[in-house]
């Protein structure tokens, strides 16, 4: 499915990824940063309150801009990040701009994040600023 | 384009509804009672429209509606339209965008009298 035109209908124009799926791959993802900042801190506190930010950057953007576009946790829930206007992987520009948006998402009491539970296409403002959808493997298979 | 409306579809709000009450009922006998600490809140020390939701969801399934009126009023609202949808099962809600905004505005301007800031 690489051509993908999004429809106008009152639901999602395709599959999308549930709210429920993104939120244990984001937990998976989060304990594996998470875990990395830690060893980081043991070594040295300054080291991992420079490097937790650098980790999580060099993690989110890499497997976002990746060809599958899926992170481990999302690997491990059977969904991934998909371009929203021509379909296929986003590359690691905006996979670094997406990373960008978890932040910004973050920032109101993570009302970024839980936008997505009313959004017509299940965006959060960190899709809507790298222009992409999270969506199910099995829908929109990963190209060999 | 602000004006017109939005129509959502309940099932995903449905399944975190049911998170949200069993968070609210889980968190407080936890080790430490965690919470969701407000990123702005602790990078700024200005309140965004959602704090005191967690609060508030916890006094309310707990019935201590005036400490949850008194964290976030919506917090009570968000617990009474979890059980609609868990009780009730609509699919789908049409949506003023008006109105979402409004209320988005009230919350906002409800924490930032509670934090002094108005």
């Amino acid at each position: 499915m690489s051509d993908f035109t999004p429809i106008p209908t009152a639901g999602p124009s395709g599959p999308r990824a549930s709210f429920g799926s993104r939120l244990v791959a984001f937990v998976l993802d989060g304990i594996i940063v998470g875990i990395v900042n830690l060893i980081l801190t043991r070594l040295s506190r300054p080291l991992g309150e420079v490097g937790g930010t650098l980790v999580s950057l060099a993690y989110f953007t890499y497997f976002f801009g990746s060809p599958s576009g899926q992170t481990i946790g999302m690997r491990a829930l059977g969904i991934r990040v998909y371009d929203f206007t021509r379909g296929g992987p986003i590359g690691y520009g905006r996979g670094f701009a997406r990373w960008l948006g978890y932040i910004v998402s973050g920032i109101p009491c993570f009302l970024g994040f839980f936008w997505a539970l009313w959004d017509k296409e299940k965006q959060t403002w960190a899709d809507k600023i790298a222009t992409t959808v999270v969506v199910p493997v099995s829908a929109y298979p990963v190209q060999p | 384009m602000v004006g017109g409306s939005e129509t959502v579809d309940l099932r995903d709000l449905r399944s975190a509804g049911a998170l949200m009450l069993a968070a609210a009922f889980a968190l407080p006998v936890l080790p430490g009672h965690p919470g969701l600490p407000c990123p702005l809140r602790t990078l700024t020390g200005v309140p965004c429209p959602l704090c005191g939701m967690t609060t508030s969801v916890e006094e309310t399934v707990h019935g201590h509606l005036d400490a949850a009126l008194a964290a976030n009023p919506a917090g009570v609202l968000a617990v009474a339209a979890a059980l609609v949808l868990l009780v009730c099962r609509p699919t789908t809600l049409v949506v003023s965008r008006v109105v979402a905004i409004a209320a988005l505005g009230a919350m906002w301007a409800f924490e930032l009298h509670r934090f002094g800031f108005v």
